[in-house]
């Protein structure tokens, strides 16, 4: 029993802890939702039986199913460039080093540190239409604001305005890529009188296009998931199911409706949609040459 | 100029909930903005367990908190350590791996691990909190951790191998002291997660006295919908904790070269 014949196993034994925990924890739940998503599973007995297709059945003719696909995708499109174009234009504003310039970011981060309930229950008050902060910065300027929550076009924009204060994770990253770059190259950049825009728009957007990519990616993904509880806090689905987005739908399902095995089948719908962001970002990434 | 605005835009949101739980209760609409509060009271923060156990909420976070950042960072150290000692092509994949479980959504499984928690007994306990922490929350800590552990030298671990250390005591003893500002970033991340973590206890948590203070804040949300100045305090304890941590870890998270801080050792 050599140290060298042991050591090519080293670590993967470091690895297996984790690998362990993502197959029970994240492998199989997801299995398991194949295998429901085709019974009449309520959550509450412990014998579901298969019942084939029809719960996909029932989707394909249900109007709210609609309603929740529509007002995810709203969300997905209005809030995921806002959010990329916040963390990538203030990470490279508040990048470069100057006196005091780590409690400008400081300031930017915290929102992305207040517990998301807790972001919820401010937006109830930001977005109250009698007191809501808000409303009286639009009565300074003159406008009679608007009932936010009570509309359903309102009511998605209020949503997709909280979440455009936690962006810390890609703000974070986008600080720590920037600094990678290569100081040479914009000094040569800059000796042959290229402009702050030029540099931004020959150099760093270019170098950063694949930690771009995978934001867009991550950020498709978490915008898709997150919003459950601005929507369930702010909301609760409604005006008129306006945000009632897919995770929304499939908790009710799930967990409140006893309509387990039709929110397995919501689950792989909204899996699909994932599967197919993964793979344009992985063709993306290809084209970038990271994965060479 | 412009980081200024922007610091102030991104900062008037918490000053709202600061100066909104300080107004006193029952007054009519304000005409104006308010940016100072109008006769500022503590009369709502009093009021907050006189309504909820407020203190009792307060206690099961902590120790909800207390379990899962230690597991958090054991797991994310661990992990990371894995991915430093793999080869480079092993490495690409395992991190490409690590990107893949990035942009698995929990809604994609929070369901059918319910029914898992549900098989094995244990729901309404604390145990499915901890699953987020056994997944060290997210593969981002496990790459901040594998940065970390990129820098420290080969020579320094061989050394220690052929001074017959086994490769947990070179993890412990070598590694894990020249990665301490990794640590209090990761656990200050990690608090923050799971002292915010308000879907788990949302599914897992059904009796009143397990409630932590994620759910209790909703809770009394139903309880008082109205009461502003009281559901703001109530928003101003539950953020208080997660601002004062992360105020720890910003010096290295926020720093001008953040990867560099992250490796310094604790120097810095």
């Amino acid at each position: 029993m050599s140290s060298r014949s042991r050591r090519p196993l080293t670590p993967w034994m470091f690895l297996a802890p984790y690998g362990v925990a993502v197959l029970l924890l994240i492998a199989l739940p997801a299995l398991l939702n194949l295998g429901y998503a085709f019974t009449d599973h309520t959550g509450l007995t412990r014998d579901p039986r298969f019942t084939g297709l029809a719960n996909l059945r029932r989707l394909v003719a249900d109007d709210f199913f609609l309603d929740s696909l529509e007002a995810s995708l709203f969300h997905v499109a209005v809030s995921v460039p806002l959010r990329l174009l916040a963390a990538v234009g203030l990470g490279l504003l508040l990048a470069a080093p100057r006196p005091g310039g780590r409690w400008f970011r400081v300031a930017v981060y915290l929102p992305t540190v207040i517990p998301d309930v807790a972001l919820a229950v401010l937006f109830l008050w930001v977005l109250n239409p009698l007191y809501g902060p808000l409303n009286q910065l639009l009565g300074l300027v003159g406008h009679p604001g608007y009932t936010w929550l009570a509309e359903p076009t309102t009511a998605r924009v209020g949503v997709v305005l909280m979440l455009l204060f936690p962006i810390g994770e890609g703000f974070l990253v986008v600080l720590a890529a920037r600094r990678l770059l290569d100081g040479r190259l914009y000094e040569a950049a800059a000796l042959e009188g290229c402009g702050p825009f030029g540099q931004l728009r020959r150099l760093t957007l270019p170098l950063l296009a694949p930690v771009l990519v995978l934001l867009a990616v991550r950020d498709t993904i978490l915008t898709l998931q997150v919003n459950f509880v601005p929507a369930y806090v702010l909301t609760d689905g409604r005006p008129a199911n306006a945000t009632q987005y897919l995770p929304v739908y499939i908790f009710d399902h799930a967990f409140e409706f006893s309509g387990f095995a039709y929110g397995a089948l919501l689950t792989i719908v909204l899996m699909v949609i994932s599967a197919a962001v993964i793979t344009v970002q992985l063709l993306a990434v290809r084209r970038w040459r990271v994965l060479r | 100029m412009v980081p200024t605005l922007v610091a102030a835009l991104f900062a008037a949101p918490l000053w709202f909930m600061v100066v909104g739980s300080l107004r006193p209760a029952g007054l009519p609409p304000p005409r104006s903005l308010e940016v100072l509060p109008p006769e500022p009271t503590l009369d709502a923060y009093a009021r907050l367990p006189e309504l909820i156990p407020l203190f009792r909420y307060l206690a099961n976070s902590a120790l909800v908190v207390a379990l899962a950042v230690p597991v958090t960072v054991l797991a994310a150290s661990l992990t990371g350590f894995g991915i430093r000692l793999l080869g480079p092509v092993a490495r690409r994949r395992v991190v490409l791996g690590l990107l893949v479980v990035l942009l698995v959504p929990v809604t994609a499984v929070w369901a059918t691990r319910f029914e898992l928690f549900r098989l094995l007994g244990v729901v309404d306990t604390y145990l499915p909190l901890l699953a987020p922490a056994l997944l060290a929350v997210s593969p981002f800590l496990v790459l901040l951790y594998a940065w970390s552990f990129g820098g420290v030298p080969e020579s320094q671990l061989e050394a220690a191998r052929l001074e017959g250390a086994r490769w947990l005591s070179v993890w412990r003893r070598v590694a894990l002291p020249q990665v301490r500002p990794t640590t209090l970033a990761v656990a200050v991340l990690a608090f923050t997660y799971h002292w915010a973590n308000f879907i788990d206890p949302l599914l897992y948590l059904h009796s009143g006295d397990r409630y932590t203070y994620a759910l209790g804040l909703q809770f009394l949300r139903l309880l008082n919908p109205t009461d502003w100045p009281l559901l703001m305090a109530g928003c101003v304890v539950a953020a208080l904790p997660c601002v004062l941590v992360f105020l720890l870890a910003q010096r290295i998270l926020l720093n001008d070269d953040p990867l560099a801080a992250l490796r310094s050792g604790g120097r810095r």
